[in-house]
């Protein structure tokens, strides 16, 4: 009676029963003990019931694979044992592990905003090359695009005013002097006079040229800046827009999924459930 | 082409190996043990929390951490052993959290379209769903007990872990793993019973 009374407080040797982790001898002993106690054996029988259910029971199938990506994603380069073991090793800047290439276009953009920053002007005029920096000259600073536009013209205006005045000066003379005298001598004298002026003019219309080339690249640049940042303004919100889409779209399914789960739960309990 | 065939080489190699490769730099090293380890330590992550996503971050995280802690394992336990470990503190962590924010786990219900996919020639619908309902019922079951018994089963019955390992990873005495194999297993035959779902249960409710 003793004996059965250990066997049935004695739950560790039916869990190693239940795992067939008992030895032979041990086995032998407390199969014994079922057949003449019926509580441990509906025990046993029961647990066992519970195992096969448990063995039933699969997860998801999950679409796995994501794992070493991450992995070589969250950490590019393997630790190795002396940057763990060495306390003192000066910090892996982050930079060294970057490509070659792309430490280039992150130098020229560093660069590049290092100008901006420093408003950089680089002005080419009757006095020379003229390079100058600061905000002290608000006029040139780009995103101001009319403001920077008009800069530019003051530089050339003057000068068109001056060659159309000159070039009326030349038509009046003209038309008072075709009135006045015969029309050869005339055209003769303006000739000559056009021949001496004639290079000037060449080179004062090549300047205001270059000079209308130049105001037009500026405006391109400035276009295109402003292209891109509403490009990129469009992209953020069109982002947004698509995520709260999605959230929305991810709500209103799982709303979805857990009434079909409702409706085939009723379904499942009314088809097992028996007409009296 | 030299490079492929040596790569397929290291199949046969242990986990140890893999491990030693690895700290050496051996990227391809640290994938291949992934790939032997990933979905044992999903499906451990997922019976032990009872939701697939979470699962999956817990999985991802795992292999993170073992990653970056890799120089410091020196073979004190297995491979395999040190990375459940990982992935139960993860899995504690996780319900910790999951505690102090009060929201109920709801086990991964029946999915009709996925089960439409699923649905082979030999079994029928009506087949499958009373699978994969007995699945959520025992998830649910599962999700019932408390955390340590939950995660004794899951290491005894689906990664069929000796006593001791579990009382190594669990940090508790041996019989303490086998009464809370005992205790786990009768609140779940209670639970099951109570769903008809167990033979005996089923018996009982005819």
């Amino acid at each position: 009676m003793n004996d059965t009374l250990h066997w049935c407080d004695d739950k560790d040797t039916l869990i190693d029963y239940l795992y067939g982790e008992l030895d032979a001898e041990a086995k032998r002993v407390f199969e014994g003990h079922l057949r003449t106690c019926l509580a441990c054996a509906h025990d046993v029988e029961e647990l066992r019931a519970v195992r096969t259910e448990l063995a039933g029971w699969q997860p998801p199938e999950a679409a796995l694979g994501f794992t070493a990506e991450a992995v070589r994603a969250a950490a590019p380069q393997p630790p190795t044992a002396a940057q763990t073991a060495t306390v003192l090793q000066p910090p892996q800047w982050a930079f060294a592990q970057v490509p070659v290439w792309a430490r280039a276009a992150a130098a020229v953009l560093v660069i590049g905003a290092g100008l901006g920053l420093a408003n950089l002007q680089v002005q080419y005029g009757p006095a020379g090359l003229q390079v100058s920096t600061g905000w002290m000259t608000p006029a040139a600073a780009p995103a101001r695009g009319a403001a920077a536009a008009n800069a530019s013209a003051a530089g050339w205006r003057p000068e068109l005013a001056a060659l159309e005045a000159d070039l009326r000066r030349e038509m009046q003379t003209l038309r008072t002097s075709t009135s006045t005298t015969a029309p050869e001598p005339a055209v003769a004298s303006v000739a000559a006079r056009a021949g001496g002026d004639e290079q000037a003019i060449l080179r004062r219309v090549q300047s205001l040229i270059q000079e209308s080339e130049r105001r037009q690249q500026q405006d391109l640049a400035l276009r295109l800046r402003q292209f891109g940042s509403d490009v990129e303004m469009q992209r953020r919100a069109d982002l947004v827009r698509l995520e709260q889409g999605f959230d929305r779209f991810q709500g209103r399914s799982g709303a979805a999924i857990a009434q079909q789960q409702r409706v085939l739960d009723l379904l499942v309990r009314a088809s097992t459930t028996k007409v009296p | 082409m030299f490079r492929k065939e040596t790569r397929l080489v290291p199949i046969a190699r242990t986990d140890e190996e893999l491990v030693a490769l690895s700290i050496e730099g051996d990227k391809d090293s640290f994938d291949q043990l992934i790939v032997r380890w990933e979905r044992p330590i999903y499906a451990l992550a997922y019976r032990v929390l009872g939701r697939e996503e979470d699962a999956r971050d817990v999985c991802q995280d795992t292999f993170l951490r073992a990653y970056r802690a890799l120089p410091g394992f020196k073979g004190q336990a297995k491979f395999s052993s040190w990375l459940y470990r990982i992935a139960l503190n993860l899995c504690r962590d996780w319900i910790r959290r999951q505690r102090r924010t009060r929201t109920v786990p709801m086990p991964e219900g029946v999915d009709l379209i996925e089960l439409a996919s699923e649905q082979g020639p030999v079994e029928s619908i009506e087949d499958l769903v009373a699978r994969r309902q007995m699945s959520a019922t025992v998830a649910e079951a599962m999700q019932q007990l408390p955390e340590e018994q939950r995660t004794a089963i899951v290491l005894k019955e689906y990664h069929g872990l000796t006593f001791q390992e579990i009382a190594d990873l669990q940090g508790c005495p041996l019989s303490t793993v086998k009464t809370r194999l005992y205790q786990g297993l009768s609140v779940l035959r209670r639970h099951l019973e109570y769903r008809g779902m167990t033979r005996t249960g089923s018996e009982k409710a005819s």
